[in-house]
């Protein structure tokens, strides 16, 4: 049987695990809002149950209660799951805004943009062949001619506008990757001095897991949880984040000092104190690095070989006529074979010079410029150019909205356990509320049968 | 049976997606009422958007078709008032060989003024030679120079073709070289002319019949090739009424591919309203309730 005072002993646990049990559900409350807080609950466990001494012959009838810990409502394996959806969703969200951007400065179908101006260039010899002697149509063959060479720059230099920013997105993410892997490796230092002195590491938990997350959006790393409670980080099989180490993560090539493009593929490193290794990220950096490695410079070339294409079609036929005054025609158009549609001008000038005419020595004649205006092929390659890239866009957009079907399942999921529900808390709290009553009532109730006991037994009066 | 938990942030969260998903499509829509265009951009659907760029070109090219038959018919009408005028000088320079051949009736007065007649007619037919077109001479190939003959009837023209494209690969010629129909220089109308009124002025009647059996051979020709420039005209307003049907196919078959369907669209953002104005009801609804109201 307890003693005297030992009732008031369990009274009093109760008392202050109802304490505990408001004050969680009060965090849970004032943290629902928070990104990446995970909900707490408390572990309440009888007192006693001790092994029992030889011998001992404790009948004791009440038994205290005490919180064991405080339990964080969270999955690994879900997080994980979270995690690679995420992973997914950011090399796929990444892709299509960048390709969007991309679509948009095509510009075609439409009025404006190469092929428009195409037409318009063929449409200007025809009207020279109608009327060789005439200086407008000249002219304006000439002006149509450098229209169409613009158009092909101006979707050159969007293309290489495009290239120059991701590079330099590319270098920011790096940054930011490496500050998050030191951050991660910090809170891994954490996590383990508090698991080893014994205090809540929930805060610490919360962000282990937010810097994960984060991480593996950038960079597509895995991570595996190590037995003090942090998170060891792999990509491609080597460690980004090794316990309270943080590998540093470089453009190895493909990007200057500068944020400007050196001509060869952007490779990563990891240098850590285990040696230096190359890894090739994935998720967001991935698909900046597959963006400016593979996407844009396809489509460049795409658009280069078109643009040579018209160039030398149009300059086999330019040479083999007759300008105004009967000498055989000069090129048209010129261009840095490194960079044709960057580089694509107009050489002529002077109207007198386009060679309309197929006849040598002079006559108003528009053959040549008939030819000009019906050389085949171009407009078909440039047709194909464009709806392969508008396939790539429109499988982009539908391979990440089905992604985003699945990361928003696991997100459900992991909310569903990990998030707090207000109406939960409340009930709890007020479950916490009446057991605190009730504690509190006993212990009115003891203090009375004690009153009884010691002031009013024996007294005869 | 297993309850699924569910959080205010799930239902925050499912409420703002759904807005933000209704709201996107109904930008969406808008965007398509708003440009008439369905077809915006290439992934919008690729195969349609090459087809819609095919059929542009291919409008395109239908129209400057158009405009060069358009330009050929006025080639071939100018060719065509001309070889009328000229038919009606050859064979009025003919009569006047006839009566010139008739030894007995005819004095040589009457004679040379008959080779003034037929001195004057030649001089008319090398202007008549000499027609333009929006300033090229209609028999003069494609010469440089204002006119196909000089004042002596001799050709000084570049032989050659002028066409106009009226179809992808057709080709139809729009001119006539001088010498085809006027024959070669030394042996043209005008040399004829020249020698019929030598022989009228020499009272040379085998001379003048000579003359008048050539006339005829030219009027053959003239008539033929006359012939010839009809049914080329006829040709190209065959073009001409072709391509305005065509063109009609065409724009139809562009409105198909890039124009939003208008009345359909405007059905299709009043749902996408709805939809949105249901997801924004449900939100301010279930958002609002939780079970502080009903604590006291």
């Amino acid at each position: 049987m307890a003693g005297t005072f030992g009732s008031l002993g369990v009274a009093l646990s109760g008392l202050r695990y109802s304490q505990v049990a408001m004050d969680v559900a009060n965090s849970n409350v004032a943290n629902v809002g928070t990104d990446g807080y995970v909900r707490r609950r408390v572990v309440a466990e009888t007192m006693g149950g001790t092994v029992p001494a030889l011998w001992s012959r404790d009948q004791n009838s009440a038994e205290g209660v005490r919180v064991s810990g405080l339990q964080r409502m969270s999955d690994v394996f879900l997080d994980a799951r979270v995690r690679t959806e995420h992973a997914n969703q950011s090399y796929l969200d990444t892709r299509v805004a960048v390709l969007d951007r991309l679509e948009s400065g095509i510009g075609e179908p439409g009025g404006s943009g190469v092929s428009a101006a195409l037409a318009e260039f063929r449409a200007s010899w025809q009207n020279l062949g109608n009327n060789p002697g005439n200086a407008a149509a000249r002219s304006q063959v000439l002006a149509a001619a450098r229209t169409l060479a613009d158009s092909f720059q101006l979707q050159g230099r969007n293309l290489d506008t495009e290239s120059a920013e991701l590079r330099q997105r590319i270098v920011v993410d790096v940054e930011q990757i490496n500050v998050l892997a030191a951050d991660l490796a910090a809170t891994n230092a954490n996590i383990s001095d508090a698991t080893l002195n014994g205090i809540d590491a929930g805060a610490l938990l919360d962000q282990r897991d937010r810097l994960a997350l984060a991480l593996s959006e950038l960079t597509g790393a895995k991570a595996t949880l190590r037995p003090d409670g942090g998170f060891n980080m792999q990509l491609n099989g080597v460690q980004l984040v090794d316990g309270r180490e943080a590998a540093t993560l470089t453009v190895a090539t493909g990007i200057n000092p500068d944020g400007t493009g050196d001509g060869s593929p952007v490779t990563y490193q990891l240098t850590s104190s285990a040696g230096t290794s190359a890894v090739s990220p994935g998720a967001g950096l991935g698909a900046l690095t597959e963006l400016v490695d593979v996407t844009i410079p396809n489509y460049r070339a795409g658009l280069n070989s078109v643009a040579q294409q018209l160039a030398d079609d149009m300059n086999t036929i330019h040479t083999s006529g007759f300008d105004l005054n009967g000498v055989a025609g000069t090129a048209l158009f010129d261009y840095d074979p490194a960079d044709v549609a960057g580089s694509l001008g107009v050489l002529i000038t002077d109207g007198d010079l386009v060679a309309a005419s197929g006849i040598a020595g002079g006559g108003l004649d528009g053959s040549n410029a008939d030819l000009l205006s019906t050389s085949a092929g171009v407009e078909s390659s440039y047709q194909r150019l464009v709806a392969v890239f508008g396939t790539e866009v429109a499988s982009a957009h539908r391979l990440a909205s089905n992604q985003q079907t699945l990361t928003s399942q696991v997100d459900n999921l992991r909310e569903s356990l990990a998030g707090v529900s207000i109406d939960e808390e409340m009930v709890n709290l007020m479950a916490a509320q009446r057991t605190f009553e009730a504690a509190s009532r006993v212990l009115t109730t003891l203090d009375s049968v004690l009153d009884t006991l010691i002031n009013r037994t024996g007294l005869l009066r | 049976m297993a309850i699924t938990r569910v959080t205010q942030n799930m239902m925050v969260r499912q409420s703002l997606t759904s807005i933000e998903t209704n709201a996107s499509r109904l930008a969406a829509k808008q965007e398509e009422l708003s440009t008439g265009r369905r077809l915006n951009r290439a992934s919008d659907s690729p195969s349609e958007a090459i087809a819609a760029m095919r059929v542009r070109a291919e409008s395109a090219e239908l129209k400057q078709h158009a405009r060069n038959a358009d330009d050929g018919l006025g080639w071939l009408n100018q060719l065509d008032s001309s070889l009328t005028s000229m038919t009606d000088q050859v064979r009025r320079a003919r009569d006047l060989a006839l009566q010139g051949a008739n030894d007995g009736s005819m004095s040589q007065a009457g004679r040379d003024a008959l080779a003034v007649e037929v001195d004057q007619l030649r001089e008319s037919l090398i202007s008549v030679a000499n027609t333009d077109f929006l300033g090229r001479p209609v028999f003069g190939g494609v010469t440089a120079g204002a006119d196909a003959y000089d004042a002596n009837g001799v050709w000084i023209g570049t032989a050659a073709a002028v066409n106009r494209t009226v179809a992808p690969g057709v080709q139809v010629q729009v001119n006539v070289n001088g010498p085809d129909v006027f024959g070669p220089t030394g042996a043209s109308l005008f040399d004829d002319l020249a020698a019929l009124s030598t022989a009228l002025l020499t009272g040379n009647t085998a001379g003048v019949r000579t003359g008048i059996e050539a006339l005829n051979g030219r009027l053959d020709t003239l008539t033929t090739t006359q012939a010839d420039v009809g049914i080329r005209a006829k040709r190209l307003e065959g073009v001409l009424s072709d391509a305005v049907s065509k063109e009609l196919t065409l724009t139809t078959r562009l409105s198909d591919l890039e124009d939003a369907d208008l009345v359909r669209s405007a059905l299709d953002v009043k749902l996408a309203e709805v939809a949105h104005q249901a997801a924004l009801a449900t939100s301010a609804r279930v958002l609002s309730v939780s079970l502080m109201d009903f604590l006291r």
